[in-house]
């Protein structure tokens, strides 16, 4: 009979402790601080579910203990089963991928895809824009890291080589039979990888982007491809060049927010080839008046803007044609955000011949802010 | 009934009703009051709306906002008219916690953003001299010029 | 509200538990009788249950207020013992069609018009708009509730409720209100008056819950993310797709009975006793049999509230193959407003009414247990794949997958990196593990020993420090 006392005893306090426990250092800690306790925030406004929703979301999210334990958790799935959490996926040799890019390659699209039709009327209504001034565009979907690195991704698909998506080759379908020009990286990357993982991968391992080489290789087929048609000259600026080590922490590292994790993962060494200004240290830098506009998101932004700085896409594009380009970057916004931003400077358009819209993929799917039609003209959107 | 449940229940409501009492009290949404610090305008604006998918969690990259206010009172410097644009760093999270690297002078006792409620805002000028990260902005069709950066968003009581 | 979010564990439930406990604390010092006692707590009871209900949409609790006040006045007129029996039929009637109506109208009536547009279509008619509702969760529990005890009232198997505050609480009570079990009225009707509270009976409900809530955030969730990639997969190869099936096979499962451990743990803890609704299903040798063991409450129910008013097997065999084929149909449609539940349902009857058809003589009875057991495994794990999948047509792809008839594509060579991860691998192995051992969470929880207690508070950390690191926490039932 004792011995049950005690057991009830044993099981009871230290789970009521436990579930009681947050709540209570969570209001020792704002009494402490001459905070209002954020529990009696649910007063504060009318109980409609969104704000219901939104009260419970701040008390997570405020939650000293869940912000302390958390990371430390993230850490120990980390470790012990090599899981990165829900947003990424571990592939092999510590390389991570992000989740959504993986989804994008592996999951069925409903038919009709509604998001596919919208992101082609889109690229045409911009193509048909430019056209009426005069203006060539070339469409640059960039591969995943799924795409061309499968054999990192998943055993299956050890001598896979590059791999197009679905989503992508009907994308590709779509701008061939509307006269679109696209420049194919695929291929580009497939030529170059032939199913090996090289000293000088194409993308960092740790991180959702290309490695310098990658965009080096981008830049490289892009001016090319430019070049060829004719739409521009080689240019007469001679870049100079020098090497730039970084050591990087990738993004998808940096996501899952936890510093024990970012304290574990050895931040990636990579070597950049850094622009510079003819017969100067002075680094490449973008001018509004060129030839060339490049829209595009992060892709861009790695290396450019980035530490080291003027050796990404844009400093290698311009490398290339021998003549600066201009250019609009928006985080993760290549489908609508950097159209929308092009619209509100059209003096940018001044003096173009050529458009190099550059976007993820992914986008095709997880467009941020989805795929709308934008003007030029009026400057207005029409939301698909 | 147990005597260890018994405990237990007196204790949480002993801690309960500790965290009862300074709760009735006015120390809630204290004004920063080194905030004549931050920025070069300062305005009591409220938050016009918030449209749809202007603010979400995105773990991948860090962004910015526009949202839209009515100014109700300005403080310090000036603004463009009634109506402004103002970009906010990574909006679905407290301004207490939105500091980073990226963006590290910014912050403010707002936790979540709400149509209608008041802020007080110190703000700089041309977001983009502040922030060169990915912008959403669904008043592009509206021309929203210019969007002023926000660098300490308190919530006002009223 | 959910049980498996922070809100709850570390906010509601201890405000509740600690309201609860002050108040009975009070009644007993102040020498309140039980019934004044039991007025009381069930009105926090009720207040509680109305919070927790409302935090998904508030406007749901006046829903549920209408059907409360319907059947208690209804049940009320009833149960005079000098009413005319037309009257007393014409109260019954309309209580129930009250109820079905509300669960008819907000459950089926845009399945109804999906339907009769598509069928129109054909005759060239344009499709009308279909209404868009938003489905109040957890409807088909408290309109089950209510049914329970106007149809028990009617029959008088049960004696009316004393005050509407009971019969709220009845309806509302929060552990059991979203995912069941479906308490039948008969079932509580003396502990909503007269309920026994005791450590140990606290003990057994806290220990129950702690079961059912590591069940649900460290096997269900988990189990749910490799099934969402297989369902949602391009391509799956035939591996991939019976690796999903069982993935989802295990989600379910947990999930559902690790929501009902802890509606029955929480119940237990406030001094309830619920009957138990699973007992291991997945040991079943039959699917007779896996219905005696799965969602317990729900089976018995449909059972002496549909299957034998319909006659049961009193009216021949063909008449009981019909009766289950019925009763199965409907208990598919009660699970959702879809095609795919109707044919998961018309699929479990056809089983039944198969193994009533062979009967003892039939030669799986003479197969060793082990057969019957995995036999009856597979065949559940194909009807799943109607449950799981979002419409028939998908649910024909995914069964053709199965039987390997999938072209291998880009999604193919990647789809491996979703599935066979090294925490999908041990979270299955567990599961598999607690899927066969012979003792099930319901009677582990009663039985504490030492070393069991000192297992509980390790496995709620690890069950919350899990819960607080992941988004991924579907509520699969919003369709119930």
């Amino acid at each position: 009979m004792c011995n049950k006392r005690l057991i009830d005893w044993v099981v009871i306090v230290p789970l009521l402790a436990i579930i009681a426990a947050p709540g209570l250092i969570q209001t020792a800690f704002e009494v402490r601080n001459r905070e209002r306790p954020g529990v009696f925030e649910v007063f504060d406004r009318a109980p409609t579910a969104r704000n219901l929703h939104d009260f419970e979301r701040d008390l997570e999210r405020s939650s000293l203990v869940l912000r302390v334990l958390r990371p430390w958790v993230q850490y120990g799935r980390f470790r012990l089963l090599a899981d990165p959490g829900e947003k990424a996926v571990a592939g092999r040799d510590g390389w991570l991928f992000y989740e959504p890019g993986v989804r994008f390659v592996v999951e069925r699209r409903s038919e009709p895809w509604q998001p596919g039709r919208a992101a082609i009327d889109a690229i045409r209504a911009f193509r048909d824009e430019l056209q009426a001034r005069g203006i060539v565009l070339y469409v640059v979907p960039v591969p995943g890291k799924e795409s061309v690195y499968p054999d990192q991704l998943a055993w299956r698909a050890t001598d896979a080589g590059v791999i197009v998506p679905a989503r992508t080759a009907w994308l590709f379908d779509e701008l061939r039979r509307h006269g679109i020009a696209a420049i194919d990286l695929f291929t580009v990357f497939r030529q170059l990888r032939g199913g090996r993982v090289h000293a000088s991968p194409l993308y960092l391992a740790q991180d959702t982007h290309w490695s310098p080489q990658g965009a080096q290789l981008a830049a490289h087929a892009v001016a090319e491809r430019i070049l060829r048609s004719g739409a521009i000259a080689l240019g007469n600026r001679r870049y100079r060049a020098r090497t730039a080590a970084v050591d990087r922490v990738g993004d998808l590292v940096l996501m899952l927010q936890s510093p024990a994790i970012e304290a574990f993962v050895s931040p990636e060494r990579v070597l950049c080839r850094q622009v510079l200004e003819p017969d100067s240290d002075v680094p490449y830098h973008d001018e509004p008046a060129a030839e060339v506009l490049v829209l595009g998101d992060s892709f861009l932004r790695i290396y450019e803007r980035d530490e080291p700085g003027s050796a990404g896409f844009l400093a290698q594009l311009a490398s290339e044609l021998q003549a600066p380009v201009a250019s609009i970057v928006n985080d993760g916004g290549g489908a609508t955000l950097v159209r929308q931003e092009l619209a509100r400077r059209p003096n940018l358009l001044k003096n173009k011949r050529v458009v190099i819209w550059e976007f993820a993929e992914r986008d095709l799917r997880d467009a941020l802010d989805g795929w709308h039609i934008v003007s030029l003209d009026r400057s207005n959107s029409i939301p698909r | 009934m147990c005597e260890s449940m018994r405990s237990a229940g007196v204790g949480i409501w002993l801690v309960l009703a500790g965290g009862l009492a300074p709760g009735c009290g006015p120390a809630a949404y204290d004004i920063e009051p080194s905030r004549d610090t931050h920025g070069t305008i300062e305005v009591t604006a409220r938050l016009l709306e918030i449209p749809p998918g202007a603010i979400f969690e995105r773990e991948l990259y860090n962004y910015a906002t526009v949202l839209k206010y009515q100014v109700l009172e300005v403080h310090r410097g000036k603004v463009n008219g009634d109506v402004i644009y103002v970009g906010h760093y990574n909006p679905a999270r407290p301004r207490a916690q939105v500091a980073d690297k990226l963006v590290p002078a910014i912050g403010g006792n707002l936790k979540t953003f709400h149509a209608g409620d008041v802020h007080r805002l110190s703000l700089d000028g041309a977001m983009l001299d502040h922030f060169s990260g990915g912008v959403l902005n669904k008043y592009a069709e509206e021309g929203a010029d210019p969007i002023y950066w926000a660098v300490w968003t308190d919530l006002v009581r009223e | 509200m959910v049980f498996t979010t922070s809100l709850f564990v570390f906010y509601f439930l201890p405000l509740v538990l600690a309201l609860y406990f002050s108040l009975l604390e009070a009644c007993r010092r102040l020498g309140a009788s039980d019934r004044a006692c039991s007025l009381v707590l069930n009105a926090v009871l009720v207040c509680a249950s109305y919070v927790f209900y409302g935090w998904w949409e508030p406007w749901f609790v006046l829903l549920m207020l209408g059907v409360t006040a319907i059947n208690y006045l209804c049940a009320r007129v009833a149960s005079r013992p000098s009413v005319d029996p037309r009257r007393k039929a014409r109260a019954t009637r309309l209580a129930i069609l009250a109820s079905l109506g509300t669960l008819g109208f907000f459950k089926y009536a845009p399945f109804l018009e999906q339907n009769l547009n598509d069928l129109l279509s054909w005759f060239g008619v344009e499709r009308a708009p279909v209404l868009a509702l938003s489905l109040p969760i957890g409807i088909s529990f408290y309109v089950f509730h209510a049914l329970s005890y106007t149809i028990d009232i009617e029959r008088r198997t049960a004696a009316p409720v004393r005050s509407g505050l009971d019969f709220a609480c009845y309806i509302a009570f929060f552990p059991q209100l979203v995912a069941g079990p479906i308490i039948r009225y008969n079932t509580v009707a003396e502990q909503l008056v007269h309920r026994t509270v005791s450590a140990e009976r606290f003990r057994s409900g806290i220990v129950l819950f702690v079961l059912g809530f590591a069940k649900k955030i460290l096997l269900a969730n988990p189990m749910g993310r490799v099934a969402d990639a297989a369902f949602g997969a391009q391509s799956p190869g035939a591996l991939d797709a019976w690796f999903g099936a069982v993935a989802f096979s295990i989600q379910i499962y947990f999930d559902f009975a690790g929501y009902s451990d802890m509606a029955i743990g929480l119940a237990r803890m406030i001094g309830f006793e619920f009957p138990r609704n699973f007992n291991a299903p997945y040991q079943s040798q039959s699917i007779t049999d896996f219905w005696r063991r799965w969602h317990i409450s729900l089976s018995t129910f449909l059972r002496d509230y549909l299957y034998i008013p319909l006659g049961g097997n009193r009216r021949g065999p063909i008449r009981t193959y019909v009766n289950l084929l019925v009763v199965m149909l409907l208990g598919g449609l009660w699970h959702g407003a879809n095609w795919t539940y109707v044919v998961w349902g018309a699929y479990h009857g056809v089983l039944l009414a198969l193994e009533r058809y062979h009967g003892k003589r039939g030669f799986w009875l003479g197969m060793p247990r082990g057969i019957r057991v995995c036999g009856t495994l597979v065949l559940v794990l194909v009807s799943w794949v109607f449950f799981r999948a979002a419409s028939l047509h998908d649910a024909l792809i995914y069964l053709a997958a199965m039987c390997g008839q999938s072209s291998a594509g880009p999604a193919w060579l990647a789809l491996p990196s979703l599935l066979y991860t090294r925490t999908s691998l041990a979270v299955m192995a567990v599961a598999g593990v607690v899927l066969a051992w012979p003792v099930q969470a319901h009677d582990w929880s009663r039985e504490i020993t030492g070393s069991r207690a000192m297992l509980i508070h390790p496995l709620f950390c690890l069950a919350l420090l899990v819960m607080i690191s992941q988004s991924f926490n579907p509520f699969l039932y919003f369709q119930f």
